[in-house]
């Protein structure tokens, strides 16, 4: 069983949801895909949001019945921001969800900037510190966060030790 | 004061007496015998182990030996978590010595990070340091130092060297006179039972009233779940450093006193055991 959880938005039909429901129904089926949850932004504030799943780039959908808690579901606004001559990511606003980690932050970003696997991505909060990978995007929000988003810096290369 | 600084003595040298045992299934040329070892409780589990790799290797093949990583009745080891916690959090109420399975195979991605040289868990340990100042002074006093300081610190932990490492991490511990602590607290609450890897949200020492926050105060607010009900029974224990710190103590004290080198207050909460 598959949910939406909002009513169209901006830019967003009957049409395209269909399509991204095959796209996720394709990939193993709904269940396999519990693991990794996609969830659509009710406001839309930050004009098209993308699903951060691993297996594509389609907009962001409810697509797996995955027993979380509420609580896992919400999303925080994280702003990317390229460092030194790092590919700058064309959209930088993205929703992310509480319990991601850095880690998968990075494989995101990695595959959106079709970088190799192989090569290292650095995070930095606050200019300051790099989180170590399994650090939730939540929990550095809720600590670091300002005006209502995270910034994080990425680098190919150590920018702040 | 001089109670204060025995404490910090006392931090410093808390030691674990640990048994680690090869696992079963790992191949060896003859019998590996178990190593016994005193692991300190502020340091990682593979800054201190060396002599557990070399004392196994001599048993087995050159080709079955790759990344080393711990468990503890099942469950493996985050190394990037201080010995003291992860010791406290599994098995502060079983008997000593505590028992640790090491692995040469089949490394947990899932579970575990890697940690491929001395320098993972120099950066690694670094990034909280500066994580915890970036809370207490909006990381002034960190972006202050130098870089030599920095490694200062990084050696005084790695040498177990408690002057060298306090020549500057007492700089960390500072506040402006005219506050009344540092601006937030560096703390992480972990459970073994739940789903998240740990609680961590910005608290204050000094409430609005100017009055110093205690324990139970950040427990109230973060994790009321933890603390016992008036007329209830003591169904958890909230530890740190192998024991549990009175809740009328206020976490300013704690912060400066009970952290880990990292300069975080890393709280178990635990069962309270039955006996």
């Amino acid at each position: 069983m598959l949910h939406a959880l909002v009513s169209p938005g901006r830019g967003w039909d009957g049409r395209t949801a269909a399509n991204s429901l095959s796209r996720h129904e394709g990939v193993g089926g709904a269940g396999s895909v519990a693991a990794e949850l996609c969830v659509r932004r009710a406001a839309y504030a930050w004009g098209r949001g993308s699903c951060l799943c691993r297996r594509c780039a389609a907009p962001l959908f409810l697509h797996s019945p995955a027993p979380h808690p509420a609580s896992a579901l919400a999303l925080v606004d994280v702003l990317l921001k390229a460092v030194g001559d790092t590919p700058i990511m064309k959209t930088k606003k993205w929703s992310v969800e509480r319990t991601r980690t850095i880690q998968g932050l990075v494989d995101f970003i990695k595959k959106f900037l079709k970088l190799v696997a192989s090569e290292q991505l650095f995070i930095y909060v606050n200019q300051s510190f790099a989180p170590s990978p399994d650090q939730e995007v939540g929990t550095l929000y809720e600590c670091f966060g300002s005006d209502g988003k995270l910034v994080l810096h990425y680098c190919k290369s150590q920018a702040w030790g | 004061m001089t109670d204060d600084k025995d404490v910090l003595r006392d931090v410093w040298f808390g030691r674990i007496p640990t048994c680690f045992t090869l696992y079963q299934d790992e191949i060896t040329e003859r019998e590996a015998e178990p190593y016994y070892l005193l692991l300190p409780r502020i340091s990682y589990l593979t800054l201190v182990t060396d002599k557990v790799k070399k004392h196994f290797q001599k048993v087995m093949r050159q080709e079955d030996v790759t990344e080393i990583w711990f468990e503890y009745e099942g469950t493996p080891l985050k190394w990037h978590f201080p010995i003291g916690l992860l010791f406290d959090l599994h098995a502060s109420n079983t008997a000593l010595p505590w028992n640790i399975t090491v692995h040469f195979k089949n490394f947990p991605e899932k579970d575990l990070l890697h940690c491929t040289s001395k320098d993972v868990i120099e950066a690694h340990f670094m990034a909280c340091v500066k994580e915890a100042d970036a809370l207490k002074h909006k990381s002034q006093v960190i972006n202050e130092m130098q870089k030599k300081d920095h490694k200062q610190l990084w050696m005084g932990l790695q040498n177990d060297k408690f002057d060298q490492f306090w020549a500057i991490n007492r700089k960390l511990m500072e506040y402006p006179p005219e506050d009344s602590g540092f601006r937030y607290i560096p703390f992480r609450i972990y459970q073994v039972t739940t789903e998240r890897p740990f609680i961590q949200k910005l608290f204050r020492p000094v409430a609005t009233n100017g009055q110093l926050n205690t324990l139970g105060d950040l427990l109230k607010e973060v994790y009321p779940a933890a603390i016992t009900p008036e007329d209830g029974e003591k169904k958890n224990q909230v530890m740190v450093h192998g024991i549990e710190p009175m809740l009328e103590t206020p976490v300013q004290w704690l912060s400066e006193h009970m952290s880990y080198p990292d300069n975080f207050l890393h709280i178990s909460i635990i069962p309270q055991p039955t006996d």
